[in-house]
């Protein structure tokens, strides 16, 4: 009994550089995509809240098309479907395709989380900053969305770690994330076991980004 | 030539007409207060002025130019946007719910928008911060965050926040209503000492007796329109219309 924990333990030991290093592909991945969501989501939150009833629609939109339809098809449409339609939008590497379909997708949820948290400050702070002359963008940048941020840190924090998880559908086209190594280890070494190390470090992922999304959160608090 | 000029303004809400035909003239340094129950139009009124409304039709003229000229919502005056803007920053509001920035401090409330909209130095506009907080009694606040002061101390950052774009009008939307009683002192204080030093002010407020002692001129509105204007010794003693009877009898 304990010989087979210790050899099972120094087997997942080996696994831990190679599932590391293959982590650092999910690790980027979900960064870079909940950040470029986070600058796609303001302007779509602010086309949302317009009062250009065009631009409103045409965010209305892409907020439907991105939340509506499933995140693999969207991965799919982008490395395989596109290059068909329009072969110049043929993208050669696939880390590049992953970032912008992620991109896309949580720019479509970010945009809804920054709307909601824009139109929960109080009505009378817009007024206040108009009555003394600031214009509506000196109004939202000075004044709204600052105010906004602490109210905005749990839903983003809570998105960040969806796209964590979800950047694992990145193995379906075959770009070597920590799930495809995973798996990559599981058909090579014949044993299932290191989806136990594997999900152990999604799980230090998440932790620590829970951590750090507390952290933000009370500082964004400090003034109250 | 007055300061601030309506000429018939009215306002309709879908069939709700909230204001029907205002037509009142403030000269420089007069302070007038309107009183009248709630529902009348008064709140409605002075944020037309200030634009945060738009009103149906009617002229509004500040300073002796026409900011308003609508018929039917749409505006007939021709000003640029800036010249707009310039004409709406001579009146200075202050709101019934303060509407302090929460995520500023005292001072950065006050400086905020002279140096953002009038692009003075942070330095200048700080120290004229300074010197305004000074006169509205809150030197000892400025480096604190709004969440540590009282309803009183956070509406006199507001008045000082106004006074910061050195308006020639100021607004007042009913300034002490959201405030506990033993903290309605200290706002009108600061209220009354800008009447004394010549302020031109519009005052919608319910506090009756406050009105007898500041105002020059008092402007009684009931549904939409303004029932009678006279000067407090002769509209309190002698109110001539008979909503203006029932009312100050209810409130005195």
């Amino acid at each position: 009994m304990l010989d087979k924990i210790l050899n099972a333990l120094s087997q997942m030991s080996g696994w831990i550089v190679p599932l590391a290093q293959s982590a650092q592909v999910t690790l980027a991945l979900s960064v870079i995509s909940v950040i470029l969501g986070i600058i796609g989501g303001v302007f779509i939150a602010l086309g949302r809240i317009s009062r250009n009833g065009f631009l409103k629609k045409i965010c209305g939109a892409y907020i439907f098309i991105f939340r509506g339809t499933p995140l693999l098809m969207q991965l799919y449409f982008l490395w395989m479907a596109l290059p068909l339609a329009i072969p110049a939008l043929t993208l050669q590497n696939r880390f590049v395709a992953a970032v912008i379909a992620f991109s896309l997708n949580s720019a479509a949820y970010q945009a809804e989380i920054i709307r909601a948290a824009i139109q929960s400050i109080d009505p009378g702070q817009m007024e206040a900053a108009r009555s003394l002359g600031l214009s509506y963008g000196q109004a939202m940048r000075l004044v709204i969305i600052p105010q906004s941020i602490k109210r905005l840190v749990p839903p983003i924090g809570n998105e960040f770690i969806m796209v964590l998880k979800d950047t694992s559908l990145v193995s379906m086209i075959s770009l070597v994330d920590l799930m495809k190594k995973t798996m990559q280890l599981q058909s090579s070494t014949a044993t299932a076991l290191v989806y136990l190390p594997s999900a152990v470090m999604y799980l230090i992922f998440t932790g620590v980004f829970t951590w750090l999304f507390n952290r933000l959160e009370k500082h964004h608090a400090r003034y109250e | 030539m007055p300061l601030i000029e309506t000429e018939n303004i009215t306002k309709q809400f879908g069939e709700l007409q909230v204001l029907k035909g205002i037509s009142l003239s403030v000269r420089k340094g007069e302070t007038i207060c309107i009183i009248g129950p709630s529902g009348a139009g008064k709140s409605t009124f002075l944020r037309a002025l200030n634009h945060l409304e738009s009103i149906t039709s009617g002229r509004i003229i500040i300073d002796g130019e026409v900011l308003d000229d609508r018929e039917n919502g749409v505006n007939k005056s021709v000003l640029t946007k800036q010249q707009e803007s310039d004409i709406l920053l001579e009146m200075g509001m202050v709101f019934q719910r303060f509407n302090i920035f929460p995520h500023k401090t005292v001072l950065e409330n006050v400086a905020l928008a002279p140096e953002k909209v009038r692009k003075v130095s942070k330095e200048a506009a700080e120290k004229r911060a300074r010197d305004l907080l000074e006169t509205v009694g809150l030197t000892d606040k400025t480096d604190v965050y709004p969440s540590k002061l009282s309803g009183g101390q956070l509406q006199r950052v507001a008045i000082a926040r106004a006074l910061a774009m050195d308006p020639k009008i100021m607004l007042f939307d009913e300034p002490t209503s959201a405030l506990d009683p033993e903290l309605v002192g200290e706002v009108l204080n600061v209220i009354r000492k800008l009447a004394q030093d010549g302020m031109t002010m519009l005052i919608v407020t319910h506090e009756i007796g406050f009105a007898r002692d500041v105002a020059d001129s008092i402007v009684f509105m009931a549904d939409g329109q303004i029932l009678e204007q006279a000067p407090p010794g002769e509209i309190f003693a002698n109110p001539k219309h008979e909503k203006t009877k029932t009312f100050l009898q209810a409130v005195l």
